[in-house]
This record gives structure tokens, C-alpha cells and sequence, in this order.
């Protein structure tokens, strides 16, 4: 690494937010802090958390900040900024890549203000105080990492790096059956890590960076278009006229070969699948354990309810997002061709997830393990909204619906971010005090603790997707889109609500509403104290903001999916019209009337 | 100013002042005077000045639109201009007049009265999504419905507001509920929540509003899910009863499933079309962009219904697929031929069934809020709320929004629709008559009193009567909310709900039970026949001659007409039985009697303004001006037509309103409602005044029936088997499905595999080369191993975590180069 490439202006912020927590985590765990101070190691962690917090807004909310810098994010600009480019295993080409662009950078924020709150939340925690923050911390970098990576195998390195923390913080810090819930939710997430390994490798050595014109190259910063006119010329050259298949970790490198129209992913095959097939299938396993989707849902609800609050609001807050993030950015752009022939499979387990997610929710007798099927559900609505690809011939390859849904999609992740966390913290508040969750033995909560009560109450609407709140916008956005895609799913995704309802009211009326308590340890029903008001109330107040004016997030979002999902309808209509000449040879016109016109 | 500009900015205001009163007490509620008095007074202020904003709006807009007088004949109500909707007026929804505000602002502005195209002004406030021409925003859609529909509900606003600053006094002190039941047995007490009701209040003003300003579908879905909200809030005001909680919820769940079908209707046109805008718009590019109704309603038609354009694509998609391959290569020719077919696929039909759906999901909606049909069993249980409560949202406002969303989205229904409109109506409105028969509780009565009414008017709108159901909506409004307000009044004097503990009440609250006569009188549409009456005598007048004319148009629905008559008889009946049983005869109770009282003036000015209203509100002004008339200004450009359906029934035609104005319809119409009416009162005055019939008697007579009847036809018994307990049968399915069955394979799994980690790991290991399974294996070892580290100590954990993490990083360097990549 030379001290030019150092000097980067981009190079910093990333690395900064991406590592900060980690060589935090680092300092905790020299014996620098006497054994006994355990107050002073929570101030340090949080004040880690808030110091990332802020360097992730001064990079994602540069207005703020005064005029644009370099290395922040220009808010309309579609492509990956900020990106970050060292060589670190030269001999595959894997390299330290990041970048953030208007998927990734409010995903970061995200992450970086959940953790804040999260860590303001870890206080009651007096167990182990010292290997849990550090914990903690390791965990905020990994989060991070995933969704700033743009090498796959830097992205794979941090997907494990995450689950190990979250593995101990269940297994160590959670409730009585802690060690169940934490083995299940590693075997689960393990299992699709593997899955995920084969799919990168499949897809490392099917590709071939010679394929690619010079402005992919650009784009992709295989080359960086930072160089002089005869280098970067040159560099080109020396890719394009390599005698060998240049293999690539880069992701974006990937989604342009695999939209190639002669893509070899979609070339190359294995008993009878292509590698796009294969690497999206694999991948796709291992992304919706994350999301999670029916069936494979069941870690979720154990660990949900055996893991110390804080990391239950990460884990429904952040980690699930991880699987949209990754359907989104790489399955979908490196497979074009199998996401369009899956995207039944994408939209189905959406669907299925939601309504079951949803009745599920409506049977369970403890607060948490309801939340948790309340989490199944909304994100339900995520897969849904990335699936809907719509723009197919029989509508002109109009791709407004499609973007529609993605647009949806992103932002019902960010909302359910704010809004499952926020749930997890209030049934936390009252965990902590009277030390159950069995929703038949609370009432009357309402009286003995208004304040906490109304802003519960406040979040719990949002989960309803009442209007005016965050989580409306993206379920109304993806319910709406799907009916382009499909009539049955959209009549399923739209049956939904009628279930929320049902089980968010409810739970509501058993918990808040009533005249009085009717579990054990009624005394000490105390009110809220403010610690927890300065982590509930923000949550509350992003609630209503973003619901209010959702074009906040938007304006990050929509350019750089529309992009996303315009590039892959051209792609969809190129493919089409490949084929069509391909067999127009061959097939009368009646012929290929009888060819299906929806995936 | 202008107009366009001056109106949403008047509107707007009217709309936002009870938000900001909302926040207001939300925030410093308590604060607000001793006990949080004064949230009453920022409330109240914050209503009435709505009221003066939406007066003022009134007056702009009668002062560029005059009301002109259209009736013909003797019958003042109202009716369509005869040319109305034969527009072959040609400058219609396409001239935009384009002003300052943000998102552009639309008039089409031309001669009114006589015009094939209502005025109207639209624009946008600001964006919630866009992405390419697909736009989602909050703006407005300003015509005469619209001003009258404001002036309407702030003034019921206010007087409800003034009038509960009384009621609710209890709950400037603590409050004893003895509804409530404690499990330790003894009373349950709570500080007062005065403040809170007028928060509620308030924010519930906020979202009526906003439906009626919307300018488009998701707007109105927005506040239609906001006053839905409300209402949960205001029905469990009392949460501490279960039975209060038991309402709120169901209310909101109920109203939920409505949402349901509205959600699809939504989908059918934001799908096939990509817009929700009722009027047009004016893009980025400045194009302008059709909004639906002169979409479904272009000009090229003169105004008739048509399949629009994106509907017939949407149902043809499997045809554009085969000319989209043909033209492979060739955008532009595929589109071209696409564009040449349209009239060809839209005469073979398709996306008729589409634009049915589409208005029959909007409808679904209504039927949960306007509580139709099957789903009006919420209402009478939302009577758990406050009185005032009962009277601004439960049944002058909220539960009317239904109505006035089929008549703000009639353009888009198509005949079919508006015939499954007039059956739910017919049918709602009998059943809920029938049920009101017998009702004891006196707030139940009106409840289903509300009901039928509402059944009324989707009936009046279903059968082509789209100004006599509007019509219906406002006078309903003023007599139903007098109603209720001196139910409240009673009850407050009475403390009880059960009419047949009360009994000569006029003598102690003489007010309360002339006013509530008025209201009688209004609602069962009293007048001396082609000369003058109460404001329900226009309205239920117009309801009935449309119907007639409809079942003579089209003999086979003969029963509708039968319906409405039928209806207005029960009408008459049950609420003059409910007059005579409150106020009339001797007290049958006399402890109740003893403490009965007049209410206080707060409480007796509202009644008295809302009973001048309920006589005045049908009357025409010597000028020309009466609230049909103005409601007629807003006639949706080509309803006023004759139109023919025949997709789901039988080919019928749905006539054209003016009509039912004419000779022998109007002349019969008018007769039978005076007549059934009469009827009805006789028969009451017969059972409960005279006691020449005894009630006891009948009710043992048709016992089966008065069973049936008292149990509200078993509705809530059947919903509970069709649907609650199936649906918590599947639920508890699902989760049982997890632990016994997922749960299960996956603990197979993970026992299995350490068992085989179990033999020795040490093989597994040294089995295995190459890149692929030495790392997945390395991780998959090291996650079974780490059960085993549980046991050790914290600092172990660490170290493995951050050697592991290290390793990671390390090994796969050195991995990579040492073995492949040489």
C-alpha cells in the first residue's frame, strides 16, 4: 500500500466507519481498563458507536455538514461513491473494495444508528460487561463490512465475521435457553454461509473480466478512471487482450458479466443448470435464512426471544436486512437470467412468509416470540417488492411497477429497521421490569406507565402500517406493484393487513389496554426512566418522519434502483429479442404464440 | 387572488388547524388549565376557526359559481340539469389553468351549471413516491362537494365539540368506572382524561378532512386508515373495559377486511393505469396526465364510460406478447400495433371485468366503513364510546366517508358495480331496520338507525340517484348528530341506556325532547306533500322516486323500490317508538326520573342549532341556492346519463336522475313516503301511546322472530364460526407447525451432524482437501465445536473470536496463494 493510494480522499470515511468499532474493540480487550470499571467500558463503547454514528451521517448527510466534501455521498447519484480500492490477495484479485451507493449508504446509517441505541440500550447488562461490548462492537463491524463491500470475497469475510458475535451475544448473554437458540440460529446461518461459499467460487471461476468494454471496466473500477488517458488505455489492453479468463471477485465486475448478452454464467453448466442458475439458488438460500422466509424462518422467533434486548433490536433491525441487501445486490444482478425465470420463487416465499408470518403472530402467547413473527412477516413484504419483475413483453417492458416494488422493498427494510427494533426495546422495558412476556398475564399497562405505553403504542402502528408512519409506505408500495406481477399474490400480500390488525391490536389490548395488571411483580411497574425515553423516543420520532416524509429515504433510493431495475429491463428486452431471432429460423409466427409471455 | 389559489390554501388551513390542536394537547394537554380544562377551549377554537375557513371557502366559491336555481316543478329537491352528462360541450377536463402553487394546480373552468365537466380545482401539496410515471403524492381535489362537505362537517364539529366540553366534565376529576369489574371485586378509579378526548378529537377532524380534500385514491386511503385510527381510539376511550377494547378492535379489524378489497381495487387501477389522481395532472415535462375520471370518462366518448386504455393492455397482455416478439428488434412498430388493436380488444370487452373489480374493491372499502352489509356488526358495538363521539364520528361523518367515496369515485363505477351498490344498500338497510325494531338501549337504536340510513344512501347511488344519496348524506348528517347529541343528553340526565327506564321525560328536559322530535321528524322525512317539509323529506323523497324509476326502468329489480318503502316505514316506526318510550307516557322508572334534569346550555345550544338545521337544511333560498343545487354543481361529467349494464346480471339500464323528477314517478314517490311514513308513526303511537296493541304481546306472538331480531339475526354468532375461530385454528396451525414439525427436522438435523462431527473431527478434516471444503469445512467444524467451549471460560471465547476472525482473514491469503494460485 503506498502512501498515495492512502492518501485517497475516499479512502478514509469508509475504512474509518467500517473499522472504528472493531480497533475499539480491540483497545477493550487490553487490560488497559481495570477489571471493576464496567461503568467506564459501556461509556466507551457507546460513545464508539456515537462517534461511527456521526462520521456515517457526516459522509451520508454531507448538507448537514455544510458543502459537499469528498469522500460523501452525493444524493442523486445513482452509482457507487466513495469507493475504496486496494489490492489484498493479489493473487485472486481480491481486493479491499468498498463503496456505498443509494442502497447501501441508508442501509450503513441504519446500522450505525441502531447500534447507538442498541448500545444505549446494553446498560442493564451486567454479565461479563467487558467481552460483551467488545462483542458488540466486532458485531457493528461486521454488519457494516457487509454492506460496504463490493469484493465477494471481502463481503463473505465480514457475513461470517457478523455471525460469530451474534452467536456468543445469544449463547452467553440470552435467556434460559440461550444455548439452543444460539446453536440453531448458527447451524442455520452456517448452512447458508457454506451454500453461499459455492456460489461464490462457482461464479469466481466462471468469470472472465476479458469480456468486458472499457466503460464496464470503468464502471465496475476494475480499472480505475482516475488514471491518466495511456494507463488507463493500457490497463484495458492488458485485460482485454489477456490470453487466459481473467477471474474477479468484484461484484460489480460480476453483475456486468452476467448481463453480458453471451453472459457464461448463464453459459456454463452443471447437471443440467446453468451457473447462474446454480449461483442463484445457492446464494438465494442463503440470503432468505437471513431474511428469514418460510420455512426456514424458525431460528428467528428461538433467538428473538432468548437474546438480551439490544440484540434482539439489532438482530430484527439490522441483520435481517442483510438478506434483502444481498437479493438485491447481487443475486439479482449477477443472475439476471435465473431471477427472472426464479422471480416466482422470490415473490411465492414472500408471500408465504407474510401470510404465515402473520398467522403464526397471531397464536403466540409470548410478547417477543409475537414480535418476532411480526418480523417474518414484514419482511415477507421485502421479498415480494425485489421480486415483482414485471416488466416483461406483454407490458411493453414498462419497468415503472418493477421499480415500484424494489423502491418498496428498500424502504420497507429501512422502516422495519426502525420499527422491529423500536418493538423489541418496549417489550424489553417491560421484561426488565417484571421479568415475563406472557401476553395473557399483563393489562392495565397503559395506567401504571403512560408515557412508555403511548410511544409503544406509537411503534406498534408503525408495525401495523398505519399511515402517517414508516411501515405504511413500504407496504403499500410493494402490495400495490405486485398485481402487475401477479393477481394471486397480490390478493395474499393485500389479505395480510387484515391479519396484522389482528394480531398487533390485540396484543395491544392484552398488553397496554385494561384496568389493571394481572401478572407477578405489579410493583415494579415503574415509569420509563430516561434512558430509556432518549432510545425510544428517536425511534418513535423516525417512525412518524419517515412516514410523514418518506422522500427523505427515497432520495436516496429511488436513483439508484431505477437504475438497477432499468439496466435489467433493457437486459430482459435484449434477451427476448436474442431469442427471437435465435429461432426465427425455425418457428412459424404461430409457433411462438404458444410460448408463455410471463415467467 | 384567484380561486384556484385561494381554495386549497383556505382548505388546507381548515384541514391542518386540528392537527396542530392536536399536537398541541398532545403534548401539553394536562398543562392546559386546571385538569387539562382548557384542551376543551384550544379544540373548540381550533374547529371553529376550520369552520370560518371553510365558510369563507363557501363564500368564494358561491361568489364564481353561483348556485342556480334548477328545479322543476314543484318539488324543491334538486335534480340533474337536463343536459347534464349529454356534454357535447367540448372544452371540458383539457383546459388547465395552471397557478403557483407547487405540483401545478388545475382548473377546468368554464361555464357552470350547464357544463359537461363539473369545476373543479386540483394540484398537489407534495410528493410521498415517484419513480418514473408513477407518482404517489398528497394533493387536492376542490369542487362544490367538497367546499359543502367542509362547511358540513365543521359545523357538526363544533357544535359536537361545544356540547362535549359539558358532557365530558367527568373527566376533569378522578373517575370511578363502574363498568369496570376488578378481579379483587371493589371499584376501579382513574385520574380524568379529559384532554385526551379532544386530542383525539381533534386529530380525527384533521383525517375527515382529509379524506374529503384528497385529491387522489391514496390520499384518501391514507386518512380513510387515519379516521380509522380515531375511531379505535375514541370507541376505547373507556379502555379499561373490556367491552370498550372488545369494540375498538373489532371496529378497526373489521373495517380492516373492507381495506382489503379496497387495497385490490386500488391495485386493479394503480396497475393497469399508474394513477390515482382523480383529476388530471401536468407532469414534469408539462404534459398534461389524465387522472381517472377523464380516463374512464374521456371527451372522445362525450363523457360516456369506456374500458380505459390501460385496462384493455392490461387484459390483452398475452397479445402484446406475440406482437412484441413479431417486432423483435423494433420497439416503436410493436407499441404502433399495439396502439392500432386498442379499439378492437376494448369492443371484444376486454378489461371490463378490471374496471368492475376496480370499483367493486373501492366499494369494499366503503362497505367496511359505511358499515354495510355484511359488514356493519362493528357499528352498534362502537357505541361504547362517548356520545359525542357516537354523533360526529358514528354517524354524521367518518362512517359517511363510505358515501361520499362512492360518490366522489362514481365516474368509475360501472353499472354493474353501481347495481351490487343498490343490493348491499336494500339489503343493509332492511336488516338493520328490523334490528332497530327492537333495540332497548337507545344509542343501539340510533346505531342502526345509522345503519339503514347509510343503506339508504348506497342504495340511492347504486340505483343512479347520485345527487339524492349525497343529498341524503348531508341532511342525515344534521338530523342523525341531533339525534345523537339528545340521546347523549338523556343519557347524561339518566345515567342509563335503557329506554324502557325512562318515560315522560319531556316534562324534566323539555329542550332535549322537543329538539329530538325535530330530529324525528327530519328522519323520517316529514312535510306536508308538494309544499314544505323537513330536511328528510327532500332527501328520502329523491332516494325514493329514484328507486321507483329505477324498478319501473328495469322490472326484474322491482324489490329495491319495495325495499326503500319498506324501510322508510320501519323508520318511522322505531324511532317514534323510541320518542314515545323516552319522552312520552309516565315515567316507568321512577328513581331514574327523579334525578333526570335539563342539560346545561353548552349542551342545549348545539341541539338547538342542529334541529334548525335538520328542518332548514333541505329548503331552496330565494335566490336559487340550496345544498342539492350546490351538490348538483359538482355532478360528475356523464352521470347524469342514462347507462346500460349487463356483466354480472341481466342486461339492465340505469336511469338517468333528472328523470325521476318527472309526472307520475315523482308524484307516486312522494305519496308513498308520506304514507309509509304516517304508517309507521301510527303504528308507534298505537303500541307505545295508546297501548291499544300490546308490545309485550306482539313480541310473545312472533317470538321466534322477536328471538332472531334481539339477537341481531346471529350475525356475530356466525362470524365467529365462519371466520374468528377458523382463522385462529390456522394460526395456531402455523405456530404448531413450527415447533413440531420444522423445529423438528432441523433438531435432527443438528444432532446428526455432531454426531458425525461427534466420530472424529480429526478425519473429517484430513479427508477433505481442496479450497471449497476446506474452508466451508472449517467453519462448519468450528460451529460444533463451539457447544463444547460453552463450558470454558469468557476469555477463551474472546481469544477464539478474535483469532478467528484474524485466522480468517490470514488463512484465506495464505490459502489461496500457497495451493492454487501457484
Amino acid at each position: 500500500m503506498t502512501a498515495s493510494e492512502l492518501s485517497q480522499p475516499a479512502f478514509w470515511p469508509l475504512t474509518l466507519i467500517l473499522f472504528l468499532p472493531a480497533i475499539v474493540a480491540a483497545i477493550l480487550a487490553l487490560p488497559l481498563i481495570p477489571k471493576a470499571k464496567d461503568e467506564s467500558i459501556r461509556w466507551i463503547g457507546l460513545v464508539a458507536t456515537i462517534v461511527v454514528f456521526v462520521l456515517s451521517l457526516w459522509m451520508g448527510v454531507p448538507s448537514l455538514f455544510g458543502p459537499l466534501g469528498p469522500g460523501q455521498f452525493e444524493l442523486g447519484e445513482p452509482g457507487m461513491q466513495a469507493v475504496v480500492k486496494q489490492p489484498w490477495i493479489s493473487a485472486f484479485k481480491i481486493e479491499y473494495l468498498l463503496g456505498v451507493d443509494g442502497i447501501s449508504m441508508p442501509l450503513v446509517m441504519l446500522t450505525t444508528f441502531l447500534s447507538v441505541l442498541a448500545a444505549a440500550a446494553s446498560w442493564p447488562i451486567t454479565k461479563h460487561v467487558r467481552a460483551y461490548w467488545i462483542l458488540f462492537l466486532l458485531l457493528e463491524t461486521g454488519m457494516i463490512g457487509v454492506f460496504v463491500s463490493l469484493d465477494f470475497f471481502l463481503f463473505y469475510v465480514f457475513w461470517e465475521v457478523m455471525l460469530l458475535p451474534m452467536y456468543f451475544l445469544i449463547g452467553i448473554w440470552g435467556g434460559p435457553r440461550r444455548e439452543y437458540a444460539a446453536l440453531k440460529f448458527f447451524l442455520y446461518t452456517l448452512f447458508g454461509s457454506v451454500l453461499m461459499l459455492l456460489a461464490i467460487l462457482m461464479l469466481y471461476f466462471a468469470s472472465d473480466l476479458t469480456k468486458l468494454s472499457r466503460e464496464q471496466l470503468v464502471a465496475a473500477h476494475v480499472v480505475s478512471g482516475t488514471l491518466g488517458e495511456p494507463a488507463l488505455s493500457e490497463a484495458v489492453m492488458a485485460i482485454q487482450t489477456s490470453p487466459t479468463p481473467l477471474h474477479t471477485f468484484n461484484i460489480l465486475a460480476l453483475s456486468h458479466i452476467g448481463q453480458l448478452p453471451e453472459s457464461p454464467f448463464a453459459a456454463m453448466r452443471f447437471w443440467g443448470m446453468s451457473v447462474e442458475t446454480w449461483a442463484f439458488l445457492l446464494l438465494l438460500i442463503g440470503f432468505v435464512i437471513k431474511v428469514p422466509v418460510v420455512p426456514v424462518h424458525t431460528w428467528l422467533p428461538d433467538a428473538h426471544v432468548e437474546a438480551p434486548t439490544p440484540i434482539s433490536m439489532i438482530l430484527a433491525g439490522v441483520l435481517l436486512k442483510l438478506g434483502g441487501y444481498g437479493i438485491l445486490r447481487i443475486c439479482y444482478p449477477i443472475c439476471p437470467g435465473a431471477g427472472l425465470a426464479l422471480a416466482w420463487l422470490v415473490c411465492g416465499l414472500g408471500v408465504v412468509s407474510m401470510v404465515y408470518g402473520a398467522f403464526a403472530a397471531l397464536a403466540q402467547k409470548d410478547f417477543k416470540r409475537m414480535v418476532a413473527y411480526s418480523s417474518v412477516s414484514h419482511m415477507g413484504y421485502v421479498m415480494l417488492g425485489l421480486g415483482v419483475w414485471s416488466a416483461v413483453e406483454g407490458n411493453l417492458y414498462q419497468s415503472d411497477a418493477w421499480a415500484q416494488g424494489v423502491n418498496g422493498a428498500m424502504f420497507q427494510m429501512l422502516a422495519h429497521g426502525i420499527s422491529s427494533a423500536g418493538m423489541f426495546f418496549m417489550v424489553g422495558v417491560l421484561y426488565d421490569r417484571v421479568h415475563h412476556r406472557n401476553l395473557e398475564e399483563f393489562g392495565g399497562i397503559f395506567n401504571r406507565m403512560p408515557l412508555y405505553s403511548s410511544l409503544a403504542v406509537a411503534i406498534f402502528f408503525a408495525g401495523l402500517g398505519l399511515p402517517g408512519m414508516c411501515g405504511f409506505i413500504g407496504e403499500v408500495l410493494v402490495t400495490l406493484s405486485s398485481w402487475n406481477y401477479s393477481r394471486l399474490l397480490a390478493v395474499c400480500s393485500a389479505f395480510t393487513v387484515i391479519l396484522t390488525a389482528a394480531y398487533i391490536l390485540w396484543a395491544i389490548q392484552r398488553v397496554y389496554l385494561g384496568a389493571e395488571y394481572k401478572g407477578p411483580h405489579g410493583e415494579d411497574l415503574t415509569p420509563m426512566t430516561r434512558r430509556e425515553l432518549a432510545i425510544a423516543a428517536p425511534l418513535v420520532v423516525l417512525a412518524i418522519l419517515f412516514g410523514v416524509a418518506p422522500q427523505l429515504l427515497f432520495n436516496y433510493v429511488t436513483p439508484t434502483v431505477n437504475q438497477q431495475v432499468e439496466t435489467l429491463t433493457a437486459w430482459t428486452r435484449s434477451v427476448h429479442d436474442g431469442s427471437r431471432i435465435e429461432h426465427a429460423a425455425s418457428l412459424p409466427a404461430s409457433a411462438s404464440l404458444s410460448e408463455g409471455s410471463r415467467p | 387572488m384567484e380561486l384556484p389559489s385561494v381554495l386549497p390554501t383556505l382548505l388546507g388551513l381548515a384541514w391542518l388547524v386540528p392537527l396542530a390542536s392536536f399536537v398541541a394537547i398532545l403534548f401539553a394537554g394536562p398543562r392546559m388549565g386546571h385538569h387539562g380544562r382548557g384542551a376543551a377551549r384550544v379544540a373548540t377554537a381550533a374547529i371553529v376557526t376550520s369552520l370560518v375557513l371553510s365558510l369563507a371557502a363557501m363564500v368564494g366559491w358561491l361568489s364564481q359559481h353561483p348556485v342556480r336555481n334548477a328545479v322543476h316543478g314543484g318539488h324543491a329537491a334538486a335534480h340533474g340539469s337536463a343536459d347534464g352528462g349529454h356534454g357535447s360541450d367540448a372544452h371540458s377536463s383539457s383546459d388547465h389553468v395552471a397557478s403557483g402553487h407547487d405540483g401545478g394546480s388545475h382548473a377546468a373552468d368554464h361555464d357552470a351549471g350547464h357544463a359537461a365537466s363539473p369545476v373543479a380545482y386540483s394540484g398537489d401539496w407534495y410528493t410521498l413516491y415517484e419513480g418514473g410515471r408513477l407518482k404517489l403524492s398528497i394533493g387536492w381535489y376542490i369542487d362544490a362537494l367538497t367546499v359543502l362537505m367542509f362547511v358540513m362537517i365543521t359545523f357538526i364539529a363544533t357544535c359536537i365539540h361545544i356540547y362535549a366540553s359539558d358532557y365530558m366534565h367527568d373527566e376533569l376529576h378522578d373517575v370511578e368506572d363502574h363498568e369496570v369489574h376488578l378481579a379483587g371485586g371493589g371499584h376501579f378509579h382513574r385520574p380524568g382524561r379529559y384532554p385526551r378526548f379532544f386530542q383525539a378529537l381533534s386529530l380525527f377532524c384533521f383525517s375527515m378532512l382529509g379524506i374529503v380534500i384528497a385529491g387522489n385514491l391514496a390520499m384518501v386511503f391514507i386518512f380513510w386508515e387515519l379516521v380509522g385510527i380515531c375511531s379505535w381510539f375514541l370507541i376505547g376511550f373507556y379502555y379499561e373495559r373490556k367491552s370498550a377494547s372488545n369494540a375498538a378492535n373489532k371496529a378497526f379489524i373489521v373495517n380492516r377486511i373492507g381495506d382489503f378489497g379496497m387495497l385490490i381495487g386500488l391495485m386493479a387501477l394503480w396497475g393497469a393505469l399508474g394513477t390515482l389522481n382523480f383529476a388530471d395532472t401536468t407532469d414534469r415535462a408539462g404534459d398534461s396526465q389524465p387522472g381517472l375520471f377523464s380516463l374512464v370518462r374521456p371527451t372522445v366518448t362525450e363523457h360516456a364510460q369506456w374500458v380505459p386504455d390501460g385496462m384493455v393492455k392490461f387484459a390483452a397482455a398475452d397479445r402484446i406478447a406475440v406482437i412484441v416478439r413479431k417486432h423483435a428488434g423494433d420497439p416503436r412498430a410493436a407499441v404502433d400495433e399495439v396502439e392500432e388493436q386498442l379499439d378492437t380488444w376494448r369492443g371484444e370487452g376486454l378489461g371490463r371485468w378490471l374496471l368492475l373489480v376496480a370499483g367493486l374493491g373501492i366499494f369494499c372499502g366503503c362497505v367496511g366503513k359505511s358499515a354495510q352489509f355484511p359488514l356493519f356488526v362493528w357499528l352498534p358495538d362502537a357505541m361504547e364510546g362517548p356520545t359525542p363521539v357516537s354523533a360526529l364520528v358514528h354517524s354524521a361523518t367518518m362512517v359517511a366517508a363510505g358515501v361520499y367515496l362512492v360518490g366522489r369515485f362514481y365516474p368509475v363505477l360501472t353499472p354493474d358495480a353501481l347495481l351490487v351498490i343498490a343490493y348491499v344498500g336494500a339489503i343493509t338497510l332492511f336488516i338493520s331496520a328490523t334490528i332497530a325494531l327492537v333495540a332497548n338501549d337507545i344509542k343501539r337504536v340510533l346505531a342502526y338507525s345509522t345503519v339503514s340510513q347509510l343503506g339508504y344512501m348506497m342504495l340511492a347511488l347504486g340505483v343512479g340517484g347520485w345527487l339524492a344519496g349525497l343529498f341524503h348524506l348531508v341532511t342525515h348528517a344534521f338530523f342523525k348528530s341531533l339525534l345523537f347529541l339528545c340521546s347523549g343528553s338523556v343519557i347524561h340526565a339518566c345515567h342509563t341506556n335503557d329506554m324502557r327506564k325512562m318515560g315522560g321525560l319531556r316534562r324534566v328536559m323539555p329542550w332535549t325532547a322537543g329538539t329530538m322530535l325535530v330530529g324525528c321528524l327530519a328522519i323520517i322525512g316529514a312535510g306536508v306533500p308538494f309544499v314544505i317539509g323537513t330536511s328528510g323529506y327532500y332527501s328520502k323523497d329523491s332516494i325514493l322516486a329514484q328507486a321507483l324509476l329505477f324498478s319501473r326502468t328495469n322490472p326484474a329489480h322491482w324489490i329495491l323500490f319495495y325495499a326503500v318503502a319498506g324501510g322508510a316505514m320501519l323508520t318511522a316506526f322505531y324511532m317514534f317508538r323510541l320518542w314515545f318510550m323516552t319522552f312520552a307516557g309516565e315515567p316507568r322508572d321512577h328513581h331514574v326520573h327523579e334525578h333526570a334534569h335539563e342539560s346545561p346550555p353548552a349542551m342545549v345550544y348545539p341541539l338547538v342549532a342542529l334541529a334548525v338545521l335538520a328542518v332548514i337544511a333541505g329548503w331552496t333560498l330565494p335566490g336559487g341556492f340550496s345544498i342539492a343545487n350546490m351538490i348538483e354543481q359538482a355532478r360528475p361529467a356523464g352521470t347524469g346519463a342514462e347507462e346500460a349494464g349487463g356483466l354480472l346480471f341481466n342486461s339492465f339500464t340505469i336511469p338517468a336522475e333528472h328523470e325521476s323528477h318527472e309526472g307520475s314517478v315523482h308524484v307516486v314517490a312522494t305519496w308513498t313516503a308520506f304514507l309509509t311514513a304516517a304508517a309507521g308513526v301510527f303504528l308507534a303511537a298505537l303500541m307505545y301511546v295508546w297501548k291499544v296493541i300490546s308490545p309485550s304481546m306482539v313480541a310473545a306472538v312472533f317470538s321466534p322472530l322477536t328471538a332472531f331480531l334481539v339477537n341481531r339475526w346471529y350475525f356475530d354468532e356466525l362470524y365467529a364460526f365462519l371466520f374468528v375461530k377458523p382463522i385462529l385454528a390456522v394460526s395456531r396451525l402455523a405456530s404448531d407447525t413450527d415447533k413440531g414439525v420444522i423445529d423438528k427436522i432441523i433438531d435432527g438435523i443438528a444432532w446428526g451432524a455432531r454426531q458425525v462431527a461427534g466420530i472424529d473431527s480429526w478425519i473429517d478434516r484430513n479427508l477433505i482437501d481442496g479450497l471449497v471444503n476446506a474452508t466451508a469445512a472449517t467453519t462448519w467444524s468450528a460451529g460444533l465445536e463451539l457447544r463444547k467451549l460453552q463450558t470454558g471460560h469468557l476469555r477463551q471465547y474472546i481469544m477464539f473470536i478474535v483469532l478467528g476472525t484474524v485466522a480468517l482473514f490470514v488463512l484465506a491469503s495464505m490459502l489461496f496463494r500457497s495451493t492454487l494460485a501457484g
